[in-house]
């Protein structure tokens, strides 16, 4: 190549040269861009996603509040369980461990089963895995003395939710399950890692199912803990950085009374019913008792399959509250009632007599309605018929009454709508109005059903808690207060607060004087419970009939069938003439109402006033 | 006039700023390595074996590379010939021929063994160089992409094409033609994604653009290295602080993803010093290159020298999350025994090419 020739190839390469390294240099300045973008400008937000990759915030969970009554008494409490816990990541094979401790402690071929499933994903993470639960203390001490052979092993304490009484209080009190979805609403710990909590519980992640453990699970959850991990990014815990330890959830205080519960399920007996007793002065729910029941010791720390669904599909029905969402027909209990409601719109006074031929004939098409005694009770006043349980007085009664107003003044009494502030799944029963009539069943409002009404029979149902609830205002002389389990000073109310009943003085004295003589007089139709105890009680009791029938004679031909013969209620307050306590009783099937529920409504009674 | 026996051919410029550079690296290394000392050793002794394969390939005359040229590039097919018909395979490719102890990645000598092989069919060729040049010097560049790009190493491949691409343009290539292979290349790109491309491939170029569409897959590098990288800050977080590497978030700490690492713990300031001294090597070599006694000499400085930083920028862009996953060192500081020796040898052939001086004109 000739010289001019070379300058010029050398000054084309060099153009070119600068050219590639420009865009080399282009390139460089591209990635310092990016760098700078990322460490400076995004910097707080990578900051962010290092410390969370790092960071493994693991929950500890809180131990419950436990629930007691009225005096102090635990009715449940946290019992601490012994349960054997393993380290899978210090232990080599879990089938070579498993032969190793199989002749220390016990194991089902279950347990070893649930245990291998769980091993590797458990020692992969670091977690503990639980070998066996509920150690009896021969197994204690069994593992401890030989405990120096295996290092990866230890006993822990683990809490069972447990009742001394857990038969009893099953509907009111309720039971506790495993549950993780509550604890979705944290904010500072991500949901997945929930399930590598630090349990205290052997059941795991508990919280209130039903009655107050779930109406006040809020109040006994307490605050869960927490543990912050330094985690590598095949997710192995490599040691704790932080440690927050987790706050214990408020006991609970209640109105309910143990030994009266206790008595109330003792008087029961076998019978299917409920029995609700509620304190006059405060309102608070003393007893709350239905029966069949079922244990909630085994509900709340696992139960088999098979007890489960021999539960679920018993004929009586032992999941069912009767004492909150049982509907029965209040029967002659409403008697005062709508003897108030008389009074109140001057329909009747205490003096007028009606006459009582045994039975009541509808004016407008001539049907006959009639009382409980062949022939009747003659002359009768107000008192006479709250004594002597007059159908025929409240028919005529009712007969004059103008169904829109009852329906509203037996509203104001608590029927057909919940009244309890704190109960689980309260049902409001039912309470008839012409309206209602009218748009559901498409037939107008009859007088024969406002008949009907007055013997609290027909549509009107009401729970015993509505019983004991109407006959507390009775008691308080129209002072309504909201029945509540919980004590006031911890007491939420799911429900606005009542209006009271107005009635002059002179009228409560009287409904009171006649209403106590329905047990203590010799022609009240409770009398039969009269010499049960050492104070006066007042009370009204009722047969609530389940088929409607013309004579006597039919029902004994029903009879035979158990589930068709009457309900058996009463309502009842004392001692008389303060009254303390107010208490209603509803036996399934029980026939008549003074004899036959009279006497765990006074055996409820004595035991909440001390004098058994 | 000097004495020829005592000369020594040196460059202290780009002598001491890899010395630097790869003595950071140790430390680098030692980190990335959650503080194993045995993978240090054994790269420093890959390095003093470096050092002393430079030195001795720059005493070389740039003469000597330019007559064993076709030899050099037949030795260099060949042994990427056998890789292909007997090398083991490692994560599913087949680019190691082991040798002994160590294994050596075949493709590494091929990018310096083409643009020298092309330097040398090109450099006394008439400006501007004719079609018929053109042609063979390209089908030369594609059997040598064929060849690495079948093992499969795309990534590779582009590399050894971009080495004799590097050549070809510097000796003078039409800029119409230039224009129109590029032309050609965007309107064949989609059947170059479709037929070229294996799945994998295409996923890495996916997850590029979105790498959150699978955090935990094929994204799952591109997001931890940002991370680490974001997470550093303007400082760093200190040598052997960085929990991204510590805990082993960071992926492929050791090689590919070792400037995650530096950037994770030694922060902003930490890579802005290593890219300065990258760039300095770069500046050098451009103007070893101007300088170069004769053209062969200047299209083979710049054939490698650029080849060195496509490799550079491309693992660069990778690590910050520009570009997708391929498997690409960053020179001088990863750990790897063969991408070091042909680096050394790369360094040593252009400070040949660069210090050996004609003073008498032709």
């Amino acid at each position: 190549m000739i010289f001019e020739e070379r300058q010029v190839e050398k000054n084309n390469f060099s153009s070119r040269a600068v050219f590639l390294f420009a865009i080399v240099g282009a390139g460089f300045l591209l990635v310092l861009f990016q760098v700078f973008a990322l460490q400076v400008y995004s910097y707080s937000s990578y900051e962010l996603a290092a410390l969370n990759n790092k960071n493994y915030s693991v929950p500890i969970q809180p131990l419950r509040g436990e629930i007691f009554d009225r005096n102090g008494e635990a009715i449940v409490r946290n019992q601490p369980t012994f349960d054997l816990i393993t380290q899978p990541d210090l232990i080599d094979n879990p089938e070579v461990f498993l032969k190793l401790i199989k002749p220390v402690i016990h194991l089902s071929a279950i347990e070893e089963v649930q245990y291998l499933k769980k091993f590797k994903e458990k020692a992969f993470v670091n977690k503990e895995l639980v070998l066996k639960k509920n150690l009896t203390s021969e197994e204690i001490a069994r593992f401890n003395v030989r405990s120096f052979g295996f290092k990866n092993v230890f006993i822990d304490k683990r809490y069972r939710r447990l009742s001394d009484y857990p038969e009893i209080f099953s509907h009111v009190i309720g039971y506790t399950s495993r549950s993780d979805n509550q604890y979705e609403m944290s904010m500072d710990i991500p949901r997945s890692h929930w399930v590598d909590a630090e349990l205290i519980y052997a059941n795991g992640l508990i919280q209130g199912k039903t009655g107050i453990e779930e109406t006040y699970n809020q109040h006994l959850s307490g605050q869960h803990g927490k543990r912050i991990y330094e985690r590598n990014s095949r997710g192995r815990l490599v040691q704790p950085l932080e440690y927050n330890p987790s706050r214990k959830g408020l006991d609970l205080h209640t109105n309910l009374d143990i030994k009266a519960q206790m008595s109330a399920a003792r008087s029961l007996g076998n019978r299917k019913g409920a029995v609700v007793a509620i304190d006059l002065k405060h309102g608070g729910i003393n007893v709350l008792y239905s029966a069949p029941s079922y244990s909630i010791n085994k509900l709340s720390n696992g139960m088999s399959v098979e007890e489960f669904s021999s539960l679920i599909s018993d004929p009586n029905k032992p999941f069912f509250n009767r004492a909150s969402q049982g509907r029965y027909p209040p029967a002659s209990t409403i008697k005062p009632a709508i003897g108030m409601f008389g009074l109140t719109n001057k329909l009747i006074n205490w003096i007028d007599e009606v006459d009582d031929p045994g039975y009541f004939t509808l004016p407008e098409n001539g049907r006959i309605y009639r009382g409980w005694k062949e022939g009747g009770h003659n002359n009768v006043n107000l008192k006479k018929a709250i004594l002597v349980s007059s159908n025929t007085y409240f028919f005529k009664l009712a007969y004059r009454s103008d169904m829109i107003d009852l329906s509203q003044y037996l509203s104001s009494l608590g029927f057909g709508d919940q009244v309890c502030g704190d109960c689980y799944d309260e049902d409001g029963a039912f309470l008839p109005s012409p309206d209602w009539k009218y748009r559901n069943l498409n037939v107008p409002w009859f007088t024969g059903d406002t008949v009907n009404i007055g013997v609290g029979q027909g549509y009107l149902v009401a729970t015993p808690l509505q019983l004991a609830n109407y006959i507390s205002i009775i008691a308080n002389k129209g002072k309504a207060l909201i029945p509540s389990i919980a004590k006031e000073d911890q007491a939420i109310s799911k429900i606005d607060a009542p209006k009271d009943i107005t009635l002059s003085n002179q009228n409560w004295r009287k409904m009171h004087d006649a209403l106590t003589g329905v047990i203590e007089s010799d022609y009240g139709t409770a009398r039969s419970i009269r010499d049960l105890k050492n104070f006066q009680a007042a009370g009204k009791s009722g047969t609530a009939e389940l088929v409607s029938l013309d004579s006597k004679e039919a029902y004994l031909e029903i009879r035979d069938t158990e589930l068709l013969r009457d309900h058996s209620i009463i309502v009842a307050f004392g001692p008389m003439p303060n009254p303390q306590y107010a208490v209603s009783v509803v036996i399934e099937n029980g026939e008549s109402g003074g004899a036959v529920a009279g006497p765990v409504a006074i055996e409820v009674l004595k035991s909440l006033l001390n004098d058994e | 006039m000097m004495n020829k026996l005592t000369k020594i051919y040196f460059d202290p410029y780009l002598f001491f700023s890899i010395l630097i550079l790869s003595t950071f690296g140790l430390f680098f290394l030692y980190s990335a390595s959650n503080g194993e000392i045995s993978i240090v050793i054994k790269q420093s002794i890959y390095l003093g074996l470096g050092f002393a394969i430079m030195i001795l390939t720059s005493q070389a005359d740039p003469d000597l590379f330019r007559r064993t040229s076709l030899l050099f590039i037949i030795f260099s097919i060949s042994l990427l010939g056998i890789t292909f018909l007997l090398g083991p395979e490692i994560n599913g490719a087949q680019r190691w021929v082991r040798m002994g102890s160590f294994s050596f990645q075949s493709s590494e000598l091929l990018k310096l063994a083409l643009p020298i092989f092309l330097a040398n069919f090109l450099f006394d060729k008439k400006l501007p160089i004719q079609s018929k040049e053109i042609f063979i010097s390209l089908v030369i560049i594609f059997a040598a992409f064929f060849l690495v790009a079948r093992q499969p190493d795309l990534g590779t491949g582009l590399i050894v094409a971009l080495s004799g691409i590097f050549v070809l343009f510097l000796s003078g290539l039409s800029w119409s033609f230039i224009g129109g292979a590029f032309v050609i290349l965007i309107i064949s790109s989609p059947l170059i994604w479709n037929s070229l491309l294996q799945p994998f491939q295409q996923q890495r170029i996916a997850t590029l653009f979105n790498p959150n569409s699978d955090p935990f897959g094929a994204g799952w590098n591109i997001t931890q290295s940002k991370i680490a990288i974001g997470s550093g800050g303007i400082f760093g977080k200190g040598f052997g602080e960085g929990s991204q590497t510590q805990l082993n978030f960071l992926p492929e700490t050791k090689t590919d993803f070792i400037f995650s690492v530096i950037g994770e713990e030694f922060g902003f300031i930490g890579v802005f010093l290593l890219l300065a001294i990258y760039f300095f090597i770069l500046m050098r070599c451009l103007y070893l290159a101007l300088s170069a006694r004769d053209r062969f000499c200047r299209l083979v400085i710049g054939g490698i020298s650029l080849t060195f930083a496509a490799n550079l920028i491309i693992n660069l862009c990778m690590v910050v999350g520009l570009l997708p996953v391929v498997g690409m060192p960053l020179p001088f500081i990863s750990k790897g025994g063969s991408s070091l020796i042909s680096l050394f040898f790369a360094f040593g052939i252009i400070t040949s090419m660069g210090t050996h001086k004609k003073f008498l004109p032709q």
